[in-house]
């Protein structure tokens, strides 16, 4: 990743048809982030801020606007103009994932989760579990690497996905209510691991959150209401 | 790098995932399962995934290993048939690989020529007498045979019968309850020269008695005991003679010449049995080999023919023993004569029974011979003759020339009329006398050509007597009605004709279907002797003659059989058909539980697609775990396909054994079988775990993140669920209606079944679809009502809301056990009943109570008094006089075949073929598919007689019963069948005109009786009979007809159980399928089961919350089972109507007999099963912890 990766939406829309007419969720949306940026959106339920952070991840279309992640390419990568295969290959290397749900495969070790996506290219590398490892140890599980899921705590699966999220040192960290699930001390540990590896890894972090808390922890804050994304 | 996780101890087995390895060690203390992996791969992933998972995964690999272990299972049945009757073909013929056979009798000086063992094969009646009961058993194999012949035929040394004593098989000891030491008589027809339906024949039964000792009795085994020359799997009844024991008893012994008869007998056979172990390799040629030998070492008194030197005229004379010398050998000897440069005399004699003036009753001859013979063109040296006043210009039609004698006789004169009778031979034996009148033309003296004995062929008891009254009447002679004129005449000039007619107007009058001349004089070329042109024409003759056409030809009977043991049932086929809902039960419910799987695991697909796994890396991640749980699957199932085959084979040999009739059958596993069926099962389950797979596609990343597993109904989807139920509602309704109305083509569609029949089959079909596709837009409008009522109903709506959750769960489910319920339903719908014993000439008896047959032909007509007189046919006691009086016989003229009913396994090329007398196609009866009685009028017609017509393509209208036509041989309403004239010089295309249904004639073929004497000239007389008599006399009329005509081997059986033999058939295969049918059941049930569980193992929170809000045990257990209730009744309903839809056709036909209560039972005791099936899905539901599932822990 160059220093001067960053992430450029313009226009943002997003639509859905329903019996009683369209739904317009988001507002022609737009947003400039440098690399290294940290923000947290939050708003009320219902308002798109999942929308718009499964579309910046490309899991979702929008209905109009564009998504730029500048990067390596100088002319900067749009998800969206891409084809599925392409679109995985960009999820895969420049994001990363944290859901409010872990999603940890059950039948995989701790260390195994995180080296997952390496299974969508190359597979497991010396380097790659090199890294792994590093991250686990990050975070503080590195004694419990061979321990399956079932075996950690709500607090412990979230790090090891936040660890997974990093395992290609994306450009883009997308966090949908990362600590929706747990309790205030885990939720805050989680918190502050994320800021930390954000900074570290020099990555732009956006997290949607219902948590004012966790929320007022980010150095930029955005309110998402009516279609409309602003600064708070 | 291998890492290992070890839960503590030692283990006892290891299982080594490597990246390609799987290996194994012993390890002494426990016997813990350690698994260890390498580094995460996507090979380990996949495995670690599937063993994570493994009670899904397991009831998967179960699903594709029914269907593994089905789909080879039948096609081990299937070798297993085939190679068992391949077996059954050896045991029966022993080393016998060849066989000559046939009615005619030929030297036994052939075999030994022919390197052959000599044997006389014919049917007889056998009956064993005791002071209380007569036990008869009819169509008997009696086998005369040597010592080298009994070898071939795998009998031991010490039992080869000998003397007075015969050795019989199981089958026959039991149907005779005989024992060894014991008497039976056999009653064997008498060969006869001259056929028995000729002037000259022996009408009367000329049976004979030939009393045996039982010497011993063979088991059952292979050998002797089960040789027969037709490939049947049913056990035959054989009985084994000493040849000359047989040659004996038959007249067929060598008689040495003596003084008295100095021309003597050769010893006579009529089969050659022939075993060499090159004919296995080329069977056909080696076949046509031994035939030339055969055709190469035969003389002409191997055809029953005789060259006689006529030494008055220094002619030879070519005769036959059977008097009328057949078509091809008369062609033979004329173009003998053509070859030598000299003329030839064909001549046809008869015999008239008076010659009188028509005005003078004392002007009169007896039982004078008559010739056709072309008198005026007679050359030397057959002519010419001297006559008295002048020889006449020409003979016109009818007019006769009559020699000095009979002139003086009648005290005729030239130009004066006269009559003369003679016997025609009737179609039932009978003799009626015709008499005709014609005009002299011209006197012939008693001199030179005119008084040539010769002129008439010898006949043993008629020519060779002394006086008439010494004949051995063939008929009932006017003896004393013969003059001493007559006397005179025989003494002097014995048969020598004493009218001459033209030979077209003699042949006119007397020509039979066995040909139309006695004997073709030849000229002696000059300068040659007798002798040397005797043994020209013979050699001509012989040289001529196809071997084919004279019954001298050898069947590769072994090679035939072996043919023939590739089956006319083709088990694997039937066994995939009876399989095909258990094989589609065992798909839908590995897609069922794939989906379910897949659904199971939603949030982990979400994963790693958003985690950057391309949807192609996703599905192939996926099917590569289903290609493993499918290659398992299938080898497991590969395995289980040996044991479903045995089980199949045991079921088909004790069970079922009356489909099949024989317990014969053993297991042969042919490897190919268990890898065709292993890879037809791994495809058509990897197509179905791909057809799972693919309804992920229409779910997004996102909402499968979420564990979104169907999408929203809209209302789009909604009706094109409710477009799709109506359109197959209405195709199967316009194709019921089309069909009502007669709209549909009267033709076969395919395989013997009407356009009507495969139209109501469409229509269930498209009833069971539309039913589903009902079921689904039911579903979608549930969804959009809402909860309302209390109690019970309330609950029971709930329930019908949660079926509509998981809609395309729901309808899987339901059609799964729609499919199994339309085979069960259909089935049982299917049953016919056998015990219809009221005769009822719709029906399949025909309104008949009686169907017999004889081992020998019997010629008259048995409901004339002098018909039954002439068989000695009469009532011994007042309930068999009753019953003769009530009794009329219909009887049908046999052409022996193969068995082409359901009985026989084998292939069959040539099925028995019944002559119908015209009596029984004007009484007609019976149940036609798609017709009624007029049916019966299609037998006239064919093209056989019609000029022009050439050779191939004669063509003979038949009726058969819609199962031999339909399953044996393959062929429906207006399908040929190839069929060869018995005189093998022309093959004609039997077409089927018309199929009875369920009838007393399975395993025949029907023609009129006009085609059937052209076909089969040298089938005489009656060999099988329908009785019509009322059930309370037919005991009675069933004993007298055995015991009265125990001579012809007459045997009867009421229709009822005959046909309740070819309807246990029937219904054994539907009870097979029914079994397997219900296994589909058993696999749709497993479904249902498996998806109430999984339903509730989803929904343990709103479990917990009904509970929470006071919902009680029962209601929650009502809840579920209200669910399953729904799913399980609505495919119950659906199968069983569409079923019924199907089998429309059959339902309306008079033999169905639907069994509708046991019907309704088993449907019943499905849906219990089926509700009982979720009490598992009620115990986890009602075990669910209410705190910690609704605080998520």
């Amino acid at each position: 990743m160059t220093a001067a990766a960053a992430l450029i939406i313009r226009g943002l829309t997003k639509t859905y048809p329903t019996p009683d007419g369209e739904l317009r969720i988001l507002e022609g949306v737009n947003l400039e982030l440098p690399r290294g940026s940290a923000i947290a959106i939050i708003g009320p339920s219902g308002a798109g801020k999942s929308t718009l952070l499964y579309m910046l991840g490309a899991l979702d279309t929008p209905t109009q606007g564009t998504i730029t992640l500048l990067g390596e390419d100088p002319q900067g990568m749009n998800p969206h103009a891409m084809n599925p295969t392409e679109q995985a290959a960009f999820r895969n290397w420049h994001v990363g994932f944290v859901f409010q749900d872990h999603h940890l495969l059950p039948q995989c070790s701790v260390l195994e989760n995180v080296l997952i996506p390496t299974l969508a290219g190359a597979g497991v590398t010396a380097e790659m579990e090199t890294r792994a490892r590093h991250l686990l140890d990050r975070v503080g599980l590195s004694s419990r690497l061979d321990h399956l899921p079932a075996k950690l705590s709500g607090g412990e699966r979230q790090r090891v996905a936040v660890c997974r999220a990093l395992i290609h040192q994306p450009a883009l960290l997308l966090a949908d209510e990362p600590t929706g699930n747990l309790d205030r001390a885990s939720a805050e540990a989680v918190g502050t691991l994320l800021l930390e590896l954000q900074r570290e890894q020099n990555t732009i972090l956006i997290c949607v959150t219902h948590s004012l808390e966790l929320a007022n922890r980010f150095p930029r804050k955005f309110e998402l209401r009516d279609g409309h994304l602003n600064e708070v | 790098m291998f890492r290992r996780q070890n839960r503590g101890g030692g283990p006892d087995l290891w299982w080594l995932l490597s990246n390609h390895t799987i290996g194994w060690g012993p390890c002494p203390n426990s016997f813990r399962v350690v698994i260890l992996i390498s580094t995460l791969t996507r090979n380990g992933l996949i495995f670690r995934s599937l063993l994570f998972a493994w009670r899904t995964n397991l009831a998967i690999v179960l699903g594709v290993a029914v269907s593994a272990a089905v789909i080879g299972g039948a096609l081990i049945v299937g070798d297993s048939v085939r190679a068992s009757l391949r077996q059954m073909t050896l045991d029966r013929l022993g080393n016998v690989d060849g066989i000559v056979t046939g009615p005619r009798f030929f030297r036994q000086e052939l075999a030994a020529k022919s390197d052959a063992a000599p044997a006389i094969v014919m049917v007889a009646g056998v009956q064993r007498k005791t002071d209380t009961v007569t036990r008869r058993a009819g169509q008997v194999n009696v086998y005369g045979i040597e010592a080298a012949g009994w070898a071939m035929l795998l009998g031991q040394r010490e039992q080869l019968p000998q003397g007075p004593a015969v050795v019989i098989n199981q089958s026959l000891a039991d149907a005779l309850n005989a024992a060894v030491g014991q008497e039976i008589t056999i009653w064997i027809e008498l060969p006869s020269a001259v056929p028995r339906d000729t002037l000259l024949g022996k009408r009367d039964n000329d049976s004979q008695e030939v009393t045996v000792t039982v010497g011993n009795i063979l088991p059952d085994g292979p050998g002797a005991a089960r040789f027969g020359l037709n490939p049947t799997q049913q056990l035959p009844m054989n009985a084994f003679v000493a040849l000359d024991t047989l040659q004996d008893a038959l007249n067929l012994a060598e008689i040495k010449p003596t003084r008295r008869d100095p021309v003597g007998a050769v010893a006579r056979i009529n089969s050659l049995l022939m075993g060499d172990k090159e004919a296995t390799q080329q069977p056909q040629a080696i076949a046509e080999q031994r035939t030339e030998r055969i055709k190469s070492q035969s003389t002409l008194a191997d055809l029953n023919l005789r060259i006689v030197h006529d030494t008055s005229l220094n002619v030879l004379v070519v005769e036959s023993e059977q008097m009328i010398l057949e078509t091809r050998f008369a062609d033979a000897a004329k173009a003998a004569a053509e070859k030598l440069g000299v003329p030839s005399s064909p001549v046809m004699v008869y015999l008239a029974n008076w010659v009188r003036h028509p005005t003078d009753p004392n002007a009169y001859s007896m039982y004078s011979t008559v010739a056709g013979l072309d008198v005026l063109a007679l050359q030397t040296p057959f002519g010419p003759f001297e006559f008295v006043g002048g020889e006449p210009a020409q003979l016109a039609e009818g007019e006769v020339i009559i020699n000095e004698f009979l002139a003086e006789d009648l005290k005729a004169k030239v130009g004066d009329s006269i009559r003369y009778g003679y016997h025609i031979v009737g179609s039932q034996g009978e003799l009626p006398e015709e008499e005709r009148s014609t005009v002299v033309r011209g006197i012939v003296r008693m001199t030179g050509p005119a008084v040539d004995k010769n002129l008439t062929p010898h006949v043993k008891g008629v020519t060779d007597v002394d006086s008439l009254s010494d004949w051995d009447q063939p008929f009932p002679m006017k003896l004393d009605e013969v003059t001493p004129r007559d006397d005179e005449y025989w003494d002097s000039y014995r048969a020598t004709p004493k009218m001459f007619f033209r030979l077209q107007d003699a042949q006119a009058m007397w020509r039979s279907r066995y040909g139309s001349l006695t004997s073709v004089r030849i000229a002696i070329p000059e300068g040659q002797t007798f002798e040397s042109t005797r043994d020209e024409v013979a050699k001509f003759i012989l040289d001529h003659i196809n071997p084919a056409d004279v019954g001298l030809a050898v069947q590769p009977v072994k090679a035939i059989g072996l043919q023939a043991a590739n089956g006319a049932t083709d088990f694997t086929g039937l066994f995939i058909g009876f399989s095909f809902f258990l094989i589609l039960a065992a798909m839908i419910l590995v897609g069922l539980l794939f989906r379910l799987a897949i659904e199971q695991r939603v949030r982990q697909l979400g994963l790693l697609g958003a985690i950057g796994w391309s949807p192609q890396q996703i599905r192939r991640h996926m099917l590569s775990e289903g290609a493993v749980l499918v290659a398992i699957g299938s080898v497991l199932g590969g395995m289980a396909a040996v044991l479903y085959a045995q089980g199949m084979i045991y079921g088909l040999t004790t069970w079922w054994i009356g489909a099949i009739g024989t317990k014969f059958l053993r297991v042969d596993v042919q490897p190919l079988a268990v890898m065709s069926g292993v890879l037809a099962a791994a495809v058509t389950s990897f197509g179905s775990i791909a057809w799972g797979l693919r309804q992920l596609r229409t779910i997004s990343l996102r909402e499968r993140l979420v564990g979104v597993t169907e999408v929203d109904v809209t209302h789009a989807t909604t009706s094109k669920a409710g477009r799709r139920a109506a359109i197959s509602g209405g195709f199967a309704a316009m194709l019921i209606l089309a069909s009502g109305l007669g709209l549909m083509p009267a033709q076969e569609a395919f395989s013997g079944f009407s356009w009507a029949v495969v139209s109501f089959f469409i229509a269930g079909i498209l009833f069971l679809a539309s039913g589903l596709w009902a079921f689904s837009a039911w579903l979608q409008i549930g969804k959009q009502s809402g909860v309302r009522g209390h109690g019970l109903a309330g609950i029971v709506r709930l329930g019908g809301r949660n079926a509509a959750r998981r809609k395309q769960r729901s309808v899987l489910t339901t059609g799964l056990i729609a499919s199994a319920t339309f085979v069960v339903a259909a089935v049982a719908a299917g049953h016919k009943n056998p015990a219809r014993e009221a005769p009822d000439k719709a029906s399949g008896n025909g309104g008949f109570t009686l169907v017999a047959e004889s081992s020998s032909p019997i010629l008259y007509d048995l409901n004339t008094a002098e018909g039954r007189s002439k068989v000695n046919l009469e009532a011994r006691t007042p309930e068999q006089a009753a019953a003769l009086a009530a009794m009329k016989v219909f009887p049908f003229r046999v052409k022996p075949g193969e068995d082409a009913s359901c009985l026989n396994l084998f292939q069959t090329r040539a099925p028995t073929i019944l002559g119908v007398p015209e009596a029984m196609i004007e009484r007609g009866g019976f149940k036609f598919v798609g017709g009624g009685s007029e049916m019966w009028k299609k037998l006239h017609g064919g093209n056989l007689f019609t000029a022009g017509t050439s050779a191939d393509d004669k063509e003979v209208p038949v009726l058969g019963d819609m199962n031999t036509l339909m399953f044996n041989l393959k062929k429906g309403v207006g399908s040929k069948l190839a069929y060869p004239a018995e005189d093998a010089t022309f093959q004609s295309w039997l077409t089927v005109q018309g199929m009875f249904d369920g009838a007393v004639f399975q395993g025949v073929l029907l023609m009129s009786e006009e085609n059937f004497l052209k076909l089969f000239p040298e089938r005489k007389g009656f060999q099988y009979f329908l009785v019509e008599v009322p059930p309370e006399h037919a005991t009675a009329a069933a004993e007298m007809l055995e015991t009265e005509l125990a001579e012809y081997g007459f045997d009867t059986e009421p229709v009822a159980e005959r046909l309740a033999r070819f309807l246990a058939v029937q219904n054994t295969y539907l009870s097979t399928f029914q079994s397997l049918g219900g296994l589909g059941l058993l696999l749709g049930t497993f479904g249902l089961a498996t998806v109430m569980l999984r339903n509730v193992l989803e929904r343990q929170p709103e479990l917990a919350l009904l509970r929470a809000v006071g919902y009680r045990s029962g209601q929650i257990a009502g809840l579920i089972l209200s669910e399953t209730a729904l799913l399980l009744c609505w495919g119950l309903i659906t199968g069983t109507v569409a079923a019924l839809l199907s089998m429309g056709p059959h339902l309306v036909s008079t033999g169905a007999d639907v069994p509708w209560i046991s019907g309704a039972g088993l449907l019943i005791a499905i849906a219990v099963t089926g509700l009982l099936s979720a009490a598992y899905a009620v115990r986890t539901a009602l075990a669910v912890p209410i705190v910690s599932t609704l605080r998520g822990e």
